[in-house]
């Protein structure tokens, strides 16, 4: 075991399918070479909720509500290195579909109007109100909030492409991006 | 026509040669330099507004395009640098930001985009500028394909396209700006457009997934697919198709532009009609038990059929032939011919005479592209040889050429005539109108049909041979002789006598029993009871075999039922208006228990 302090990594998911982190569980046993160099603090994997001083923020998904943009801007305040992982988080991607909308028909369309609800009802008009984050009227990428030092896309990026992003930042060096390594699904 | 000059141009520090008039990108791609394009296709004329095949001169502060400005004899370009580079990301991140490319839904991903392989190629994994996500709609009235607006990079490879090739120009831009949108016809959707063929040509010029086959779209990306070259066998110009394949199933059809009939142009019918239709495939041999047809095996229908043939001695025996057989399947039926009292070849309306005297013309496509002067006489190409259609719309619309008609009936190529005569006219009036406008027509052409061999059509023709012989200057009429069915006139030349009346025949003397070689018409051989009496006439033969593909009207009648495999099943050969053995492939293996028309009449000989 090396006397080299671990680099601390903080993950978080937003409006994102957790797709992005299923395939950094992808990298299977190259995880434990990772735990030999890097400490996972919090992280949907991990549980943890608190996201402490970091190295490396690592986020998934786009911000689409105002619980997403205070999660993010936290995860920037307490990193050195923030990446973007996966391409919700880079481009908007699936999430940012909903832009094409007016917010107040996405609502209704989700809550109301969809084939099987029996009865439904818009989110903030009951006991709940206040509690549930509030949605922004467009779907974002992170960038477009706080800055972003790397950018792995895909969707998801593979194992092999989160390795390498990873690897490359813990030798100290950022990922370079060509034609035989990108993929943009 | 004189030679062009050569000129040398330096590029990258390479000497490449050239010709005078060659744009830099020609020259650049005749000497293995890569240069991004997006916009450009080689087919069509350039259009210079993408900005991705930028390139530097030397000497000059700018940068032009590649694709559109002629290289200087002399001159050295610079293809390659990180100015350059650094211009192209631009140029992509903006077009990134202005619609909704989104890549894991789109059929197009994974190798079969070209704006995808762009960004990848300048290594973009970010943009710099804040995504548009403008709401953009989707057309999918069509009935082959849709238009995704929000994957469209107004390339106008489709706009371009539509004008050059097909020649309906049924696409443009309107709006201006950031609200420039392809449209169809004046604000229309492609189901309501009055001038779209649904060539689908425009789908295969488009470099994202804004155009896209409907029936291809998720079932397999292209660059996984395996490719087939055939011919196209739904009418006699005989296109080549580039079939993909994946699984035991077609993917898409495109056009071959490696075949010089068409050079990777279709029409409706190749295009989508081959593969994209529903249809009711017959799969196994059927017979007839009481009022039902049952499946069989093989064994059991010819058995069945071999009974009928043999066991009444005077019984009177025809066999009905589709003009859709290979060259190869003739030789079979003339072994099979002393088992029958007649045997007629089934070809379209007023065809025979046609076929009597089968005529071939030699490379009428360039013909067509170098004529000054069109005539088209008792023919229908916009319905029956719709790539010719093409061609003609081609030389009229970009060169000016001369279009006269002379049919009875209606067709899409009307509005683009000088002289449109639905009716034959003696009057002075109106063959000095026919002469004026042919008054400075140096290549001329006579594109006929079968509606010429008529007296009608005569009258015509001779009038018309006395306004060239009267001119003064230019050649005479080059000849096309345009067929309606396939191979008909291969068939007949090879001795399969073609019909003038199906009812006629049947009726001069009552058939006992009739074996019909539908193959693999569309309609599974329906258009057969078109001509009147006819059905009535197959429903008093005692014993009908129908050898088929799909399911029809006339399937329905037989006693037996022998499935045929499709164009995408058969080998051999088709010979198309140029006179022209084509070659068809098999793309797939038979489905079913479906044979090749040559295997099942080999197997009745036994």
């Amino acid at each position: 075991m090396s006397d080299k302090p671990k680099v601390k990594v903080a993950t978080a998911w937003l409006a994102g399918c957790s797709g992005c982190h299923m395939s950094v569980l992808d990298l299977d046993e190259r995880l434990i070479d990772l735990a030999q160099l890097v400490e996972f603090t919090a992280s949907p994997i991990t549980d943890v909720k608190e996201i402490p001083e970091v190295d490396v923020g690592i986020i998934e998904g786009a911000v689409c509500n105002e619980e997403n943009e205070h999660v993010l801007r936290t995860m920037r305040r307490r990193c050195k290195v923030l990446v973007a992982l996966g391409d919700c988080a880079i481009t908007g991607n699936i999430p940012a579909l909903r832009n094409q909308f007016k917010l107040k028909d996405v609502i209704a369309r989700g809550f109301v109007e969809t084939e099987s609800t029996q009865v439904g009802a818009l989110p903030g008009s009951g006991p709940a109100n206040g509690d549930v984050p509030k949605l922004a009227d467009r779907v974002r990428p992170i960038q477009e909030f706080v800055k972003v030092d790397v950018h792995i896309p895909g969707c998801p990026p593979d194992a092999d492409t989160i390795w390498y992003a990873l690897t490359e930042l813990l030798a100290g060096r950022m990922p370079q991006w060509s034609e035989t390594n990108l993929k943009y699904d | 026509m004189i030679a062009p000059k050569q000129i040398t141009v330096t590029i990258d520090g390479k000497r490449c040669a050239g010709a005078e008039g060659q744009t830099i990108l020609e020259i650049a791609r005749a000497n293995d330099i890569y240069i991004p394009t997006l916009c450009y296709l080689k087919q069509l004329s350039p259009w210079g507004g993408c900005r991705l095949c930028i390139v530097e001169i030397v000497g000059s502060p700018k940068v032009v395009p590649a694709c559109s400005t002629p290289a200087t004899d002399g001159s050295e370009v610079v293809a390659t640098s990180p100015r350059l580079r650094q211009l192209r990301r631009n140029t992509l991140e903006l077009l990134f930001s202005e619609r909704n490319h989104i890549c894991p839904i789109c059929p197009m991903n994974n190798g079969d985009c070209g704006l995808q392989h762009q960004g990848y190629v300048h290594g973009i994994e970010t943009i710099r500028y804040p995504y548009l996500y403008p709401a953009l709609p989707v057309d999918l009235s069509g009935p082959y394909f849709g238009l995704d607006h929000n994957r469209c990079i107004l390339c106008t490879r489709c706009v371009r396209t539509c004008e050059e090739m097909e020649g309906v120009h049924t696409l443009d831009i309107a709006h201006r700006g950031i609200h420039n949108r392809v449209v169809v016809d004046i604000g229309a959707s492609f189901g309501t457009s009055d001038t779209c063929t649904s060539c689908g040509a425009c789908v295969a010029a488009c470099p994202t997934g804004a155009l896209f086959d409907k029936a291809a779209a998720f079932r397999g990306k292209l660059n996984t697919c395996q490719t087939v070259r055939t011919t196209c066998s739904e009418c006699p110009v005989g296109c080549g198709l580039l079939v993909y394949t994946r699984e035991n199933r077609i993917v898409e059809v495109f056009g071959d532009d490696e075949a010089s009939v068409n050079r990777g142009h279709l029409c409706r019918r190749g295009r989508y009609e081959t593969w994209a239709e529903p249809r009711s495939r017959i799969l196994q041999p059927l017979v007839r038990r009481g009022e039902k047809l049952v499946p069989a095996t093989w064994d059991e229908a010819l058995g069945a059929v071999r009974n009928a043939m043999n066991n009444e001695s005077d019984w009177q025996r025809g066999m009905l032939i589709s003009p859709r057989i290979t060259n190869e399947t003739v030789s079979v039926l003339k072994a099979l011919g002393p088992g029958y009292d007649r045997v007629g070849m089934v070809v379209g309306t007023g065809e025979a005479a046609f076929c009597r005297s089968p005529e071939f013309a030699a490379d009428p496509m360039r013909s067509i592209e170098e004529a000054d002067g069109i005539i088209i006489l008792g023919a229908q190409p916009s319905r029956d040889n719709r790539v010719v259609a093409a061609k003609i719309r081609h030389s009229v619309r970009r060169q000016d050429a001369k279009l006269l008609i002379f049919h009875s009936r209606k067709s899409d190529l009307d509005v683009y005539a000088d002289v449109c005569a639905g009716v034959v006219s003696l009057e002075r009036a109106f063959w000095k109108r026919v002469t004026d406008t042919l008054k400075d027509v140096k290549h001329p052409v006579l594109v006929y049909g079968p509606a010429a061999m008529t007296p009608i059509g005569y009258t015509v023709l001779e009038r018309l041979i006395g306004v060239f012989e009267k001119k003064r200057g230019g050649h005479a009429p080059q000849l096309v002789p345009l067929p309606v069915t396939t191979n008909s006139l291969a068939l007949s030349k090879a001795g399969v006598e073609p019909l003038d009346d199906v009812a006629a025949w049947l009726g001069v003397q009552p058939l006992d029993f009739l074996h019909v070689v539908a193959s693999d018409e569309p309609d599974g051989g329906a258009r057969l009871l078109n001509g009147k009496h006819v059905r009535r006439l197959l429903e008093e033969i005692e014993y009908l075999v129908v050898q088929a593909s799909y399911e029809s009207a006339l399937t329905e009648l037989a006693d037996v039922v022998l499935p045929a495999a499709v164009w995408s099943e058969k080998s051999g050969t088709i010979t198309n208006f140029e006179g022209r053995e084509l070659p068809l492939r098999p793309v797939l293996p038979p489905r079913g228990e479906a044979r090749e028309d040559r295997a099942i009449l080999e197997a009745l000989l036994k």
